[in-house]
């Protein structure tokens, strides 16, 4: 579908024929996201759950009785690639709207460019604080939780189940993974938890058995990790193998363990806890729809990036609605302070930081054998994890 | 003093034996290589990548069925005529170009390229990882090391041992050497040289696929496995020095336990930058490594 | 080696750039043949008003940029940079940081680019000259990688996020301005400066200082009887390369507005061998020509399938193959024959 449509919009620009939209005209929505090299598989989610609710929207009638079309660009995972895919889907396919961007210099060197070309961005990945706090912009949004969120879930948790824990953090050695660190260590030790140490392995290590020994040595009772993909493997699976998971609990962010990497973790990641915004398990009916539904196209589990991607569709539908155009000043102010629904439950998107609020979980990972699940066990409500509105650019 | 002792214990005797480990998989990376330029005067880019068409190899056979030993027999012999082809249908062309160092490097870089490209679009982005078909660890003097790295480092060694000997004791191996050393020499005296060099190319690439189906159970296997390893290997290849298989398996050792070590002591961000430091110094100071090449010591 | 080294001395053809603007050499009319299309796009493009072809042309002329360094140290010296990327990302760091911590000065950016890109590769040459052949490539290939760590660690410097938030500028020339906002303005400018940069590269290249380069990549040994040291020039092409490499690299913050640390990332350095192979080694054009093939082709096949890697990877193995020459060699040979001249490139 986005390959005939590409080569229709790049013909008829190419005729000089692109222009205004009438309302017959499909809305266009810009998908840039990483489709090859590390992060493909986050990008994978994304597309999927862009795609479902796309067919799902179209299906009821689309949005102001325009269908919607969704155009992909691979990113690459490069801010440099992510930029010159987005100005074409902005100028040449004009998009009404754009999203997909996953790690943080993406987002933001695209929000960047949304404010130059006087468009609109979603991000529904990107955790870094950092975009909706001191660089945060009036032309972006993000409908996920931010790393603050999932650790303020985290602590709470751990908090109630695990009072007083001697905790040891190891997180992925750039800012991401130093930042989330601190985040969670500074949520921890408010909620009366004890750091016994921490230490900082380079992205991509391949063995982390070098630092098993200062682990040890620190007698944790809990491990905190803000590692993801592959590092996760391996660091889980070489931690069983040093017999290092039993009497310790794993926690970590909510990219640490997701349906991309617990296929390979296998047995390791049984018990591991983490704050994210979502769990396919959650038990309303609204999400087990989403779930059946999901798993019907793709063969497999949504993660919190195919459910976030998924939400997000309803966000666009509910402000265009709201404002009856897509023009970008209106539909700011339509997204400005929106509640909407997702499987996820409702999320309201702060008007002062363009940072979504929405109910946090503590989930468990069940991996038995009988295949695996993300267990809630707890939850906080919005409010009390979204933490105060930093933004001061608009 | 018990401090000293417990210190030595279990804080650097642990980290040098798991360093050894990690020596062992970065050894049998850079023998490959060190083997390919030794002989062609080859850089293989394209190394890491044999290495993850070994892992995914080794996955796609177990889910066949195939137990993990049969695997470290067949997944060589199946990456034999890849390399082999690959040495006659790519190599070749530009063997005899002036720039071949160059071309060759150029070549197998983007053959590398593709490689990677090809094995996403076979088993998708995601990350696999083979069941550990050694469980369960071993205490050693106080210290707990998993009995699969065990068999890796003694594997390992004998296989490191095993190629030397057929480099330097065989008929075979004695026919390398000399068309390594002089190739117009050893082709008037009948050495089928062409035959020789796509055999040694496909025994390096076999070598890659072999660390592949090793180190898969610890690593995990996804499309861009293949930049792992490979800056790591190069260094050691040329801090060894280039073609020489003593110096590989020394330096190989050498640096991973100066990683290893060192992490202890400063941030490990520092220390592919520390590692990188040395090659360089060597490099300054002995620019042809630390041993002499393939043929010619 | 020594005995291929000896056939390319006493083969004239191959004898390098030598003499090549004793008139004016076919590669130097198919540059202006490539200026004039490059001047006939933007008018269509700005009289079709599309501002995206404009800044991707602009973006793959910066990128071109790097590429034609490349070409200095492996076409004419016979140096293969993998790490060329390491002085266009410090070119691009320093330029942003210029323009939005001290002035929103394009002089002053370029200039402390330059400044920059010539530091670095005074040290990095000093490292990388120790060796040759494929150490060479090794070395800078690991050298990038370091920096390249090093700048994604580093916080001041916006760490992995990068650095967004770069004005956009206006240009002062005298009494006359321009604005790197206009896609057709700053494409202009880009366009002349990277004429500029051929020209000036060209001409350095047949001048006594190139005819020594030549002399090197066909035989270093024979350099120091002549009475040259060669490491000396190896330093100073060296460095020359790091300075175009670093004022490419100055333009592309004013372009897009950030720079992140993936412009170090081996990625782009990868990406400007590949540019200088497909479109010719050795000729200075051919890198300019690849480079905006290569963009456009990306920008094509990217959005039809995202094994994009695979084209990109088939079309580089096949010019290391059958082209040694590039694009551009091609084309001469076949120029030089219909003219019956047999002289190419070098």
């Amino acid at each position: 579908m986005t390959k005939t449509t590409l080569l229709g919009t790049a013909a008829l620009v190419l005729l000089g024929l692109g222009g205004v939209a009438s309302a017959a005209d499909p809305i266009r929505i810009g998908v840039v996201t990483p489709l090859s090299g590390t992060y493909a598989p986050i990008g994978q989610q994304v597309r999927w759950g862009l795609e479902l609710a796309t067919k799902e929207v179209n299906a009821a009638g689309g949005i102001l009785g325009r269908q919607v079309e969704l155009l992909f660009e691979d990113e690459e995972a490069n801010p440099a690639v992510a930029t010159q895919k987005a100005e074409k889907l902005f100028q040449v396919n004009k998009v009404d709207f754009l999203t997909g961007t996953v790690n943080s210099g993406s987002t933001l060197a695209v929000g960047q460019l949304a404010e130059r070309n006087g468009r609109l961005i979603a991000t529904t990945v990107s955790f870094s604080d950092a975009i909706t706090t001191d660089k945060c912009s009036p032309n972006v949004f993000r409908v996920n939780a931010r790393a603050g969120q999932q650790s303020a879930a985290l602590a709470e948790w751990l908090a109630k189940d695990k009072p007083k824990a001697k905790v040891y953090y190891l997180g992925p050695d750039y800012e991401m993974g130093r930042s989330t660190v601190a985040a969670f260590k500074q949520a921890a030790e408010k909620t009366g938890a004890q750091s016994t140490g921490e230490v900082f392995a380079p992205l991509g290590s391949k063995d982390y058995s070098q630092y098993f020994g200062q682990l040890r040595a620190a007698r944790p009772s809990v491990l905190y990790t803000s590692t993801a993909g592959n590092d996760t493997v391996r660091l889980l699976t070489q931690m069983s193998e040093y017999g290092l998971l039993r009497n310790l609990t794993i926690v970590g962010a909510s990219g640490t363990v997701t349906a991309q990497n617990i296929g390979a973790i296998g047995k390791a990641a049984d018990g591991f806890v983490t704050g994210v915004g979502y769990s396919a398990e959650l038990a309303t009916p609204e999400n087990q729809a989403f779930v059946a539904a999901f798993r019907k196209a793709y063969d497999t589990a949504p993660d919190l990036y195919g459910a976030d991607s998924y939400g997000l569709i309803g966000f666009f539908k509910a402000a265009v609605e709201k404002a009856g155009s897509t023009d970008t000043d209106p539909l700011r102010k339509a997204m400005e302070g929106l509640s909407w629904s997702t499987p996820q439950g409702t999320k309201t998107m702060r008007a002062g930081d363009h940072q979504a609020i929405q109910d946090m979980y503590a989930v468990r990972i069940a991996a038995d054998g009988s295949g695996n699940r993300f267990d809630v066990v707890g939850t906080v409500p919005g409010d009390a994890a979204i933490g105060s509105d930093q933004c001061t650019r608009f | 003093m018990a401090d000293l002792i417990d210190y030595l214990q279990f804080v650097l005797a642990p980290q040098a034996l798991n360093g050894l480990s990690l020596g062992v998989a970065v050894v049998l990376m850079a023998l490959g290589l060190t083997i390919i330029f030794g002989l062609l005067d080859v850089i293989n880019m394209a190394h890491g990548e044999f290495y993850a068409i070994g892992a995914f190899l080794a996955l796609t056979l177990a889910g066949l069925g195939v137990g993990f030993w049969a695997l470290l027999v067949l997944v060589p012999l199946l990456m034999l005529p890849i390399g082999w082809l690959a040495e006659r249908w790519l190599i070749a062309r530009v063997f005899h170009s002036r720039d071949r160092h160059i071309l060759t490097l150029l070549l197998t870089f983007g053959l590398g390229m593709i490689m990677e490209d090809l094995l996403k679009l076979v088993y998708g982005p995601n990350t696999h990882r083979p069941e550990n078909p050694i469980e369960g660890g071993t205490e050693i003097l106080g210290m707990f090391l998993p009995n699969y790295r065990l068999f890796l480092i003694g594997f390992g060694l004998a296989l490191i041992a095993a190629v030397w000997v057929v480099v330097f004791r065989t008929g075979l191996g004695a026919m390398v050497r000399a068309a390594a050393f002089d190739k117009d020499m050893a082709s008037s005296l009948g050495v089928p040289v062409r035959r020789v060099y796509a055999g040694t190319f496909a025994f390096g690439v076999a070598l890659a696929g072999l660390s592949g189906v090793l180190l898969a159970p610890i690593y995990s296997v996804f499309p861009t496995m293949g930049r792992d390893f490979i800056l790591m290997a190069f260094t050691v290849v040329i801090v060894g020095g280039m073609g020489s298989i003593q110096g590989a398996v020394v330096a190989g050792l050498l640096l991973t336990q100066v990683q290893a070590l060192s992490s202890l002591y400063i941030s490990p961000v520092w220390s592919d930058p520390l590692v990188f430091g040395i090659m360089v110094l060597v490099l300054m100071v002995r620019p042809q490594g630390l041993f002499g090449r393939l043929g010619h010591a | 080696m020594p005995e291929a080294t000896l056939r390319t001395l006493s083969d004239p053809g191959r004898a390098g750039p030598v003499s090549r603007l004793s008139r004016l050499a076919p590669v130097h009319w198919l540059a202006l043949a490539f200026l004039a299309v490059a001047l006939g796009f933007a008018a269509v493009a700005w009289a079709t008003g599309n501002g995206f072809y404009l800044r991707l042309a602009t973006e793959a002329l910066i990128f071109a940029g790097l590429a034609m360094s490349v070409d200095l140290l492996l076409g004419y010296t016979g140096l293969l940079s993998l790490g060329q990327a390491l002085y266009f990302g410090l070119g691009a760091y320093v330029s942003a940081l210029v323009l939005r911590d001290v002035a929103p000065s394009f002089w002053l950016a370029m200039a402390a680019a330059l400044l920059a890109g010539g530091v670095a590769g005074l040290i990095g040459g000093v490292i990388a000259n120790r060796v040759k052949g494929v150490y060479f490539a090794l070395i800078t290939f690991g050298l990038a990688q370091v920096a390249a760590k090093t700048v994604y660690n580093t916080r001041a410097l916006g760490a992995s996020d990068g650095l967004i938030g770069i004005p956009q500028i206006s240009i002062g020339f005298g009494p006359l301005s321009l604005d790197t906002a206009d896609p057709l303005s700053f494409f202009l400018l880009v366009l002349a400066l990277t004429v500029a940069a051929y020209a000036g590269l060209a001409y350095l290249m047949d001048a006594p200082f190139g005819r020594t380069l030549a002399a090197i990549r066909a035989n270093e040994k024979r350099v120091p009887f002549l009475g040259f040291n060669a490491w000396r020039y190896k330093l100073a092409v060296y460095v020359l390369a790091a300075c175009v490499a670093a004022l490419a690299g100055a333009l592309y913050p004013m372009l897009r507005g950030f720079v992140s640390p993936e412009l170090m990332f081996f990625e782009t350095s990868g990406n400007a061998v590949i540019t200088v192979i497909v479109g010719g080694v050795g000729t200075l054009v051919g890198p300019v020509v690849g480079s905006l093939l290569l963009t456009a082709l990306r920008s094509v096949v990217g959005s039809w399938t995202e094994h994009h890697l695979i084209v990109v990877g088939v079309i580089f193995m096949l010019s290391v193959i059958f082209l040694r020459k590039g694009l551009v060699g091609a084309l001469l040979a076949r120029l030089g024959r219909r003219t019956g001249q047999g002289r190419t490139t070098p």
